[in-house]
């Protein structure tokens, strides 16, 4: 406790004096701590949207017009059996008529020319939000479906799920890597940082390597000021997020902040950048 | 206490700053080292303080080669020994009392004894009504006083002075080495190197004048 006292003492004391340099480290891991949350804040929006969109995606199963009871039955059972529905629906070819009226109004007095009602009857099945990343599963539900006497074709949007899945993956591929190198950034500028506050200690250390002072109490107040640069600039860089965000739902709405598992980790993790460019200074002293 | 075998140091091809040089202080001596510039005083000052290490020979103080110490080891001895130099090394941003009390607080000490021990050593050394000031507030040998404040509040079994009345006049000088008198009476071992022979005679102890890195005089 006395050890912490000092070390955290000195590096604010130290800080102070190279607060020019200290500001620019903080600032710049802010700057890569803010692209992590904002990265995380995206992930955590678009993973709702997606799974909003995957919960929305239809499979949809043309009957035969001649499809008997049993064979309805046979389909339903099917689909249930897979455990990838969320919801099904019979619709008639009635319904399917009665919807393309109410969906098309412009076109409805086309249908009432036709001798006889066009549209096949059909189930829809509605996914689980869960199985949006379950192509496979899909694929082989649609396959067995399609096999089945009574059907006649079934659709779903394989393709379209397929490339919004391929794009989250991307984003989170890049923005990953990007973290990444402002990350490294950041723990350089502090090590920069750092290096110069040592330069500007050195008569300290001098004194300090002297008198025996144990590594720990010559290397401590180093680490220290890293972590000091390191949470301030993820304060920074929560609160720069947490303002913009909620200017953007005002605007937009139905947005969800981070967690505060997720703010947990950008402050830990903007620490450890900072005990990371520390510590790499720390060990020159001997 | 301090026993040099046959030590030499050389930082630079057939270029010696120490050659050969043998020497026995014992516990509770006070010796001076004298002798022109470049003569090895402070490199021999640097080997005891265990900033370098002989090239050859042995370097033993308190029964320990200072050359087989382990930097951890290092640490531990360089808490025995107390160090004063001619630039007084004080930290500018720091006043008088965290100067002194620099040295109990890296060590570990509690604060309410931290804040003891170096009002008591301020106080000997009169200063104490000084404690809140900055280095630069004081004259050279107050400053100078600062540094022997510093020396001793560990209580160290030896003290090294470099030149520590280089960049005063001479009555300083003999306050200066008073006070080096004093700590030596309470049984600490005291080497100070200078070139004041002057200085030496009017204290009147024991002293080793080097040449060349070698011992030519002893008186």
């Amino acid at each position: 406790m006395h050890a912490l006292k000092y070390f955290f003492s000195e590096a604010a004391a130290s800080l102070w004096r190279a607060r020019g340099g200290a500001l620019l480290a903080i600032l710049t891991i802010a700057v890569g701590l803010f692209a992590l949350g904002l990265f995380l804040l995206l992930n955590a929006n678009l993973q709702q949207v997606v799974s909003q969109w995957s919960e929305s995606a239809e499979l949809s199963v043309y009957l035969d017009d001649a499809a008997t009871a049993e064979q309805l039955e046979a389909i339903d059972g099917v689909a249930d059996r897979s455990q990838l529905t969320a919801h099904r629906q019979y619709l008639s070819k009635a319904q399917a008529l009665a919807r393309f009226r109410s969906d098309f109004p412009d076109l409805a007095g086309t249908a009432g020319t036709l001798d006889r009602n066009p549209f096949p009857a059909s189930f829809e099945l509605r996914l689980k939000a869960e199985t949006s990343e379950a192509t496979a599963a899909i694929d082989g539900l649609v396959t067995a479906l399609s096999g089945m006497p009574g059907v006649t074709d079934v659709r779903y949007d394989r393709e379209w799920l397929a490339r919004l899945n391929a794009i989250v993956r991307g984003a989170r591929i890049a923005g990953a890597l990007i973290v990444a190198m402002l990350a490294l950034a950041a723990a350089m500028t502090v090590a920069n940082v750092v290096t110069l506050a040592a330069a500007a200690r050195r008569d300290e250390i001098e004194i300090m390597q002297l008198v025996g002072a144990p590594f720990a109490y010559v290397r401590g107040p180093f680490v220290a000021e890293g972590i000091i640069q390191g949470g301030t600039g993820a304060v920074v860089a929560l609160l720069a997020l947490a303002g913009g965000f909620y200017a953007l739902r005002m605007r937009y709405g139905a947005l969800t902040f981070l967690p505060v598992s997720e703010m947990a980790v950008l402050l830990l993790g903007g620490m450890a950048l900072g005990c990371v460019g520390g510590y790499v200074v720390a060990r020159r002293v001997r | 206490m301090i026993e040099a075998d046959r030590i030499s140091k050389s930082y630079g091809r057939g270029v010696y700053a120490l050659r050969d040089l043998s020497l026995t202080i014992n516990k509770g001596d006070f010796v001076f080292l004298t002798g022109p510039s470049g003569a090895g005083k402070s490199t021999l000052l640097r080997l005891l303080l265990r900033r370098d290490v002989p090239n050859e020979g042995q370097l033993i103080v308190g029964g320990r080669n200072l050359a087989d110490l382990k930097p951890r080891q290092v640490q531990a001895y360089r808490r025995s020994v107390g160090f004063v130099f001619q630039d007084f090394k004080l930290l500018q941003n720091k006043t008088i009392l965290e100067n002194v009390a620099l040295v109990p607080r890296v060590l570990g000490v509690a604060h309410s004894q931290q804040q003891r021990r170096t009002f008591q050593v301020l106080k000997w050394v009169g200063l104490q009504h000084r404690m809140m000031a900055y280095p630069m507030e004081l004259s050279g040998g107050e400053q100078q006083r600062v540094a022997i404040a510093r020396a001793i509040v560990n209580d160290p079994v030896i003290i090294l002075a470099d030149e520590p009345t280089g960049n005063l006049d001479p009555d300083l000088s003999l306050e200066i080495m008073n006070l080096f008198r004093e700590i030596n009476a309470r049984g600490t071992t005291v080497l100070v190197a200078t070139h004041d022979r002057e200085l030496i005679r009017r204290v009147g102890r024991r002293s080793l004048t080097l040449n060349h890195g070698q011992i030519v005089e002893v008186t």
